[in-house]
């Protein structure tokens, strides 16, 4: 499926340089260098908005950066072009972690404000600063040995340019390819899920922002011997506005998106308005609200999406539950054999959200190979509760501890790798991923695919390899989601109602898996649920939290009589079979 | 002493445009969560038509007359605005299409403004006097701005807790299923909100026309600062967006008088990361329960 998005685009690349150089077009050579320089940055930040979700409004700032600090050693220093270009990159580096740091603490529109303020800005300090910019003169530099065009037509500058933007498109499919990459879209989707994935989503971010700073930095160095002249009015918000839409308009995520992207928005309005400059901006804004509201996918995300919808029709392979627990080789699987010793324990946990007391002196033991059911009414707790224990949440007093040791103070993503799991309320599938790439993500914690859990479901691989999680129904993506739990070798599963919205036979099923789960495999659950019919079949031992507080724990048997759990649900005594 | 007043009362002055903007920022915030990018060139539309329909040295009674001219013109081309922003919502799950097309919509009127006049800066004369205040001269629009972001807190604030369209705004901004299910129309109340921010900046670019740059390349400086202005008092809260804009037009006028025009945005920029990393729900923002 992306092979051909990359193929399209580096053919759509090196033709468009090598054919003007070709013909001996002198002016649209030079127009598609700058297309290229331009097509390098917008897959840059393709990569930055769809593979890490991160919203930047500012990488022209960095492309400006890495042109004038590279048309400042070479042109008013004196250094060579090499010393320059080393230079511009490392100054567009720096420039991508000052944009990360925002990153950590924020997200969405508030990163967007600040990156589109930081490229408002950058010109006017270029500006402020002429003593060493040269202000609005701008800088010239020439460089004949590189611009100079050789064999061909071609000039060192233009096979510069065309292996770099290469080199980026192949950089961003092998980024794809990796296990880093695959996280980076898990912790973009979803930073919860990924954290309790063991993956944690600041130290991706920051990566991505120095690779984006990275590819960037050498467009925005190159352009120099490209253009020859550097001034600030090069470097605009505008421009940062223009590598934002390129990636919108030729499908956000694409890999040929940014190619056809640059080309719709540069070439359009340079090659038909070219007479009349002042008409260019009207033309990239309303090309990228059209395409907005008419193809809210992009130009190749609309193709693309179209092929696929024709494809998955007709191959869509259910996940068979019973098939799967039937495996031998998932059931030769008892890691751990249950002790007396406790998984879980929590004491005085305390946590406060502005007035409301949601946990206040919560104890609770969970006893290690067991299941124990979590009830109680709505906004009792018990979300909260889980959260504090997956570390998602802090608390505010009290402690919480892991086979012994303290764990309240540790991130989600250290408690994952420790071998602590979690599910959420509404199933956290990765949708742009195949399903067996989701039951991947889990074995990707462990560092290893060669997962047993994997092998052992190996013979559904053809099966859920070609398909998308989007088209399962909901049981079984909770399902999935599980599985997916399950290849991370957690030993602790914390399960946040896995029975909302399941039909009462996939409710029987999944009490099916919640035993296999700790039979066969020997894992400690906590399983919060409304359904009490479900839990009181499969607990060993039930809580019940009420407005923050522990009313009530003991076997299910004991506990339905418990008047104060009447009062609770009336339907308690009725679960346990009396 | 005197250079620190001026500072103080042209600071006040220009914040207070700011605080018009974060208000407008809110109205739209609270019921769709969405930012209008295009809010910094919509106060500019606002200063344009008081430069096109006031002449050289105008009168007070066309003044009183276009004010809310100006206001129904912008509430009428937001709500157009607010339904195209709206239109790929409703259907795509692509939620995020608001960023761009916000973003278009302001870049096509800063293109527009280009194409008609130019680069130039326009000018507007304010019919009233500027007056004497602890001993230094204040244009007179920079006290109506304040006077008139007074007057819109005060409504807005009325408009929330009173009115039956206020509270339904109100009910779709904390629980927007439960307002739908309600029998609220959400869609309706969404674009009325885009309008209501309509009146808020068509009116202020009306009144402060004479103290700020109507030009082609303005809008996004001022849609920075009311974002500034906005976060500083807590993104979704009028009273923040008051206490943050004035907050803000005294530090950034603190700046270009000390450090130089060229500086004043830098400062904003600053002073937006130093909040974000430090409180980020704002001074009036409360932490919420996250939801998982």
């Amino acid at each position: 499926m992306a092979r051909w998005q990359l193929v399209l685009g580096i053919l759509g690349v090196a033709i468009s340089i090598v054919l003007p150089a070709l013909l001996g077009s002198a002016y649209w050579a030079h127009n598609f260098l700058v297309v290229n320089l331009f097509v390098t940055v917008a897959v840059m930040q393709n990569m930055l908005l769809a593979d890490a979700g991160q919203v930047s409004f500012g990488q022209g700032a960095l492309f400006g950066l890495a042109a004038t600090t590279t048309g400042i050693v070479t042109g008013l220093w004196g250094y060579g072009y090499g010393a320059g270009f080393v230079a511009g990159i490392a100054a567009a580096l720096v420039l991508g972690l000052l944009f990360a740091l925002p990153a950590l603490r924020v997200q969405g529109y508030y990163l967007g404000f600040v990156t589109l303020s930081a490229a408002v800005v950058f010109p006017q300090l270029l500006v402020a600063f002429d003593s060493l910019t040269n202000g609005i003169n701008g800088i010239t530099v020439s460089l004949p040995g590189l611009t100079q065009a050789g064999r061909a037509g071609l000039s060192w500058t233009s096979l510069l340019v065309m292996a770099t933007t290469i080199a980026a498109l192949l950089g961003h499919a092998a980024l794809r390819g990796t296990g880093t990459g695959r996280r980076m879209r898990v912790a973009s989707v979803s930073p919860e899920a990924a954290m309790t994935l063991g993956i944690a989503p600041g130290r991706l971010r920051f990566l991505a922002f120095t690779l984006a700073a990275l590819g960037t930095g050498i467009a925005g160095a190159l352009y120099v011997p490209v253009l020859g002249f550097v001034s600030p009015y090069a470097f605009r918000v505008d421009l940062s506005i223009f590598f934002f839409f390129s990636v919108i308009v030729g499908g956000s995520g694409e890999l040929a998106g940014p190619v056809i992207g640059v080309w719709i928005l540069y070439l359009v309005p340079n090659a038909i308005l070219a007479q009349l400059s002042v008409y260019r901006l009207l033309a990239y804004g309303m090309v990228a609200l059209l395409i907005m509201l008419a193809f809210p996918d992009g130009v190749v995300g609309s193709v693309v999406k179209a092929l696929r919808r024709r494809q998955m029709r007709a191959q869509i392979a259910p996940i068979d539950l019973a098939a799967v627990l039937q495996d031998e080789n998932a059931q030769a699987r008892n890691t751990a054999a249950p002790t007396a010793a406790a998984a879980i324990t929590v004491q005085g946990a305390r946590k406060r959200f502005d007035r409301l007391l949601a946990l206040s002196d919560v104890d609770l033991t969970v006893a290690a190979g067991r299941v124990h059911g979590l009830v109680g009414p709505n906004g009792s707790g018990k979300t909260t509760l889980l959260n504090v224990i997956s570390g998602l949440i802090r608390l505010d007093g009290g402690e919480v501890r892991l086979h012994g040791a303290v764990s309240s103070r540790l991130p989600a993503h250290r408690l994952a790798a420790l071998g602590l799991g979690r599910t959420f309320q509404t199933p956290r599938v990765f949708e742009d991923m195949s399903i067996w790439q989701n039951l991947e993500i889990g074995a990707d914690l462990r560092g290893t695919r060669n997962h047993w859990l994997l092998h052992a479901l190996q013979r559904f691989r053809p099966a859920w390899t070609g398909n998308r999680p989007d088209l399962l129904a909901h049981a079984q993506r909770r399902v999935l989601e599980t599985l997916r739990m399950v290849a991370t070798d957690a030993d602790i599963l914390l399960l946040d109602e896995p029975a909302a919205g399941l039909s009462a036979e996939e409710r029987r099923d999944f009490a099916t898996l919640i035993r296999f789960l700790r039979d066969r495999l020997g894992k400690t659950i906590l399983l919060v649920e409304h359904d009490l019919h479900l839990v009181w079949r499969v607990a060993d031992r039930i809580s019940v939290l009420d407005a923050g507080q522990i009313v009530a724990e003991g076997a299910p048997a004991e506990i339905a009589d418990n008047p104060r759990v009447r009062a609770l649900f009336t339907g308690a005594a009725d679960a346990a079979g009396r | 002493m005197q250079d620190a007043l001026i500072v103080l009362v042209h600071g006040a002055g220009i914040g207070a445009v700011f605080a018009l903007i974060g208000m407008s920022f809110n109205v739209v915030f609270n019921s769709s969560g969405i930012l209008n990018f295009a809010q910094g060139n919509m106060l500019v539309l606002g200063g344009l038509f008081a430069f096109l329909v006031l002449p050289s040295s105008p009168g007070i009674g066309p003044w009183f007359v276009f004010l809310p001219a100006s206001a129904l013109l912008m509430a009428a081309l937001l709500a157009v605005q607010g339904y195209l922003t709206l239109l790929p919502l409703r259907s795509s799950v692509e939620q995020h299409s608001w960023l761009i097309t916000t973003l278009a919509a302001s870049v096509i009127i800063g293109a527009v403004l280009l194409i008609f006049q130019g680069t130039a800066q326009q000018t507007v004369r304010s019919p009233f006097p500027s007056f004497w205040f602890l001993g230094t001269r204040v244009p007179a629009p920079y006290a109506l701005s304040l006077l008139l972001a007074l007057v819109w807190f005060g409504l807005l604030r009325w408009f929330h807790t009173r009115a039956l369209t206020g509270l339904a705004i109100s009910a779709i901004a904390q629980d927007l299923d439960a307002a739908r299910a309600a029998g609220i129309r959400v869609h309706r109340l969404q674009i009325l909100a885009f309008a209501i921010s309509g009146l808020i900046v068509g009116s202020a670019g009306f009144v402060a026309a004479p103290v700020i740059a109507i030009a082609n390349d303005s809008g996004v400086s001022y849609v920075l600062h009311g974002f500034v202005a906005a976060v500083i008092g807590g993104l979704g809260s009028d009273l923040g967006a008051l206490v943050g804009g004035l907050l803000v037009g005294m530090i950034s006028m603190y700046a270009a008088y000390t450090y130089g025009g060229e500086f004043q945005d830098a400062v904003s920029l600053a002073l937006l990361v130093a909040v974000l990393m430090g409180r980020p729900e704002g001074l009036f923002g409360r932490p919420a329960a996250r939801r998982v």
